[in-house]
């Protein structure tokens, strides 16, 4: 053909993600088996910077973002090229992309160590990174849409639909999110308080979930699975439902994980309904995807390649069951806070993206190195002890969730509560805890596996770096649009256009649960006794934060007998509003602090701090000694106050220049406190310990007071 | 007491009728629309991967 154009792919950047993704992932495998075992064996918790607390973040930062954010890269990177029949449109995007995003993890894996983070699951990030982010994705956005609009193929594949979503939206999430007001380089408080910022947050984390770690890799799935299994995909009118009803419902989900909290119940509702809803797309698209195979099922037996992918879309079709039954709110109250949840996200990311990455690692690989897979059989034993991994991490979790919930809520006949002292429940679980740990490692040996695999493949082969590939220039008139040939060509003809209706679509769900939260006052209601945290509790606030407190704590007590009887009054919205950040906390690996005030003496703290075995022979909770030897920071407070109160906190005006004396103040009194019970600590008032004290004696206590009205 | 609350927003009870009208209607225009396409066509998208 006269119209015939030669042009090259690039395989530089798909072999550069995906070598980071596998790095990555083993790294983020690893501290995942660290913090696993660290519940087993507390001593594992090397403070101040190893403990559970700092390293639990990194984890989950390190396995969603490092290795599936790199894993869905390298496949975008390899099938939009493809599917478009053109080179990503500009070179020094990618690698911009590439190092950019590489800057980002390495920048998470020193601050979060280090204590640096706004606390929200999966948002941890300190607002300099999250505009470096913002930044890459841009980069991102206009290399991609550069390529859909240089494109040589005029229709555009459902894949690319799915990263169009997953491009767009992820920008809207992480934008509304990181609205946060600066006050150091590395601190700042979110823009929403309380229950407002817990709705921010879960419809942020839990679209995190669904557009960085489901949308992009069914988009993937679509191109890999039919690559791989050579025939296309089932029913190509379903991947156009599955993607529409997907996006749309997704982005409602948000609230169940805030079921049986001060959230209003309208929005609780809203979420459950769509949760359940959603296992209709999910389902249309895990059919899809296994029905790919009719009449190739045979080959599943032979390609370990296929057989990754068979795994990974079973999982994602469990885990899409399980989640909507979790969003009922009978099984949440039995679910939530407990090693379930646990269970359930790790089904996910290990079955689903861990898998849905290896078995396109191992298509990719001997094709950009042009030579055969190094070893079938270490393929395969990769997939058996992979699969058997997270078995064996899944179930005792799942026994674990099930058997703590249960004890949470058992009563004797008398109406006390049998396991009223919260560490028995804990003790009982630890051998599934030592189980899951085994799962994990066994997991992280398959990966290893997988890993020497590739890299003998690579060393056997000779790298194609650029891939040479031809197709005609793309007829800028598409008849079809005129002609009425079939409706969808209009639009999936359009990338803009497409980049706008997702947004519309998902910005729905956003306004509609977010907009009357914010902006309606009465969604909140008052109470009159809530006051702001001094300048001491404040400290001690932020200390908690820094130290991932809200890994193991939730501030939240449900409206069950068997909590208020726990833990004291269920929690109200109004308790919250001077929260910035909020610390609900969604697992109890240690009970609920919402009315830790005043249920302790000073003392109690102080010594449970330094060794929580002394005051709760067996716990498993991490050693701060540290807390008691490093100095009180205070001169970041008149900043802090200052924020504070921009946000809408009202703290009286000059405060600031009052703060530092006030929490001295208050740090003295403390002090005293702990000389009257026999500890007598030279400096006591000039160390971390005593912030930390003074929040937690304050949590909670304020509707406990009696309102001025009353006296 | 969240009754009252939700009784305190002035038209609350749109925002979950409009939900369900828009999800609906999506939901029918791109079921009914992916459906009565020509199978032809369908048959060509779902061989682009095929074709690199």
């Amino acid at each position: 053909m006269s119209n015939t154009q030669q042009f090259q792919y690039d395989n530089r950047i798909t072999r550069a993600f995906g070598m980071a993704s596998f790095i990555w992932g083993v790294v983020g495998m690893l501290v995942g088996i660290i913090i696993a075992f660290q519940l087993t064996y507390p001593s594992l918790n090397f403070g101040p910077w190893l403990t559970f607390g700092r390293l639990r973040p990194l984890h989950t930062n390190a396995v969603i973002f490092a290795f599936v954010g790199n894993g869905l890269f390298m496949g975008i990177y390899y099938s939009l090229q493809r599917l478009l029949k053109a080179r990503m449109w500009n070179d020094t995007l990618s690698w911009v992309h590439f190092w950019g995003w590489q800057f980002v993890i390495l920048c998470a894996a020193y601050t979060l160590p280090m204590g640096m983070t706004t606390s929200g699951e999966y948002s941890e990030l300190i607002w300099p990174i999250d505009l470096l982010i913002t930044l890459i994705w841009v980069v991102f956005g206009v290399n991609m849409f550069g390529t859909l609009l240089t494109r040589r193929e005029s229709h555009i594949y459902v894949a690319i639909w799915f990263y169009i979503a997953t491009w767009v939206t992820v920008a809207v999430l992480h934008i509304v999110r990181s609205l946060e007001l600066p006050f150091s380089f590395t601190e700042s408080y979110p823009l929403f308080s309380g229950v407002q910022e817990a709705l921010v947050q879960w419809w942020y984390g839990h679209n995190a979930v669904a557009f960085f770690l489901t949308t992009p890799y069914l988009g993937m799935m679509y191109y890999f699975l039919p690559k791989a299994a050579n025939r296309p995909v089932y029913s190509y009118k379903l991947s156009i439902v599955h993607f529409w009803a997907l996006i749309f419902i997704y982005i409602w989900a948000g609230p169940h994980h805030l079921l049986y909290s001060s959230l209003p119940d309208w929005v609780q509702s809203l979420g459950t309904v769509f949760s359940i809803m959603l296992i209709a797309p999910s389902w249309g698209g895990m059919l899809n995807g296994l029905l790919t195979l009719r009449g190739a099922w045979d080959r599943v037996r032979q390609d370990p390649v296929l057989k990754f992918m068979v795994v990974a879309v079973t999982a994602y079709g469990m885990a899409t069951f399980e989640g909507p039954m979790l969003s009922i709110k009978s099984v949440n109250a039995i679910s939530h806070f407990t090693d379930w949840t646990i269970a359930h996200v790790h089904v996910g990311a290990l079955g689903w993206n861990g898998f849905l990455t290896f078995g396109v690692l191992y298509w990719l690989w001997p094709r950009m190195y042009r030579t055969q897979l190094y070893s079938v059989k270490l393929a395969n034993a990769h997939f058996w002890i992979g699969t058997l991994g997270i078995v064996v991490y899944a179930v005792p979790l799942y026994w674990a969730g099930w058997t703590q919930a249960l004890m949470w809520k058992e009563f004797t006949p008398e109406g006390l509560l049998v396991w009223g002292n919260f560490l028995d429940t804990v003790t009982q679980i630890i051998p599934m805890y030592a189980m899951r740990a085994a799962g994990g490692t066994m997991f992280f040996i398959g990966t290893i596996l997988g890993v020497y695999n590739l890299l003998k493949t690579a060393q056997q082969g000779s790298f194609l770096a650029n891939e040479d590939a031809e197709a005609p220039a793309r007829e800028r008139r598409q008849p079809a649009a005129t002609t009425g040939e079939y409706w969808h060509r209009w639009i999936e003809g359009r990338p803009m256009q497409m980049l706008l209706w997702s947004t519309v679509l998902i910005a729905i769900g956003g306004i509609v649960q977010i907009i009357p939260m914010v902006f309606i006052e009465s969604q909140v209601p008052k109470i009159s006794t809530v006051k702001p945290y001094t300048p001491l509790e404040l400290t001690g606030r932020d200390i908690y934060i820094s130290e991932g407190c809200v890994g193991c704590h939730s501030q939240q007590i449900r409206p069950f007998r068997s909590e208020t009887e726990r833990y004291g009054e269920y929690s109200k919205s109004g308790e919250y509003i001077y929260d910035r950040p909020f610390l609900w906390g969604s697992k109890r690996t240690g009970p609920d602090l919402m009315r830790e005030g005043g249920k302790y003496p000073d003392s109690w703290h102080y010594n449970h701090m330094m060794d929580p075995t002394t005051m709760s022979p067996g716990s498993i909770m991490p050693a701060y000694p540290h807390l008691l030897d490093e100095p009180l920071d205070l001169s970041g407070l008149p900043g802090k106050i200052t924020a504070l109160r921009t946000l809408g906190t009202p703290y009286a005006r000059d405060f600031e220049k009052y703060a530092v004396t006030n929490a001295e103040e208050q740090a003295q009194k403390i002090a005293a406190n702990l000389a009257s019970q026999g500890i007598k600590d030279q400096g006591i008032e000039k160390k971390k310990i005593v912030a930390i004290i003074a929040y937690l004696q304050r949590l909670g206590t304020d509707i406990k007071v009696q309102p001025a009205s009353e006296k | 007491m969240y009754k009252y609350l939700l009784q305190s927003v002035d038209g609350i009870q749109w925002f979950a009728i409009s939900t369900l009208l828009i999800f609906f209607g999506t939901f029918c225009v791109a079921s009914i629309r992916a459906f009565i396409s020509r199978k032809e066509d369908m048959q060509r998208m779902a061989n682009l991967p095929l074709e690199d």
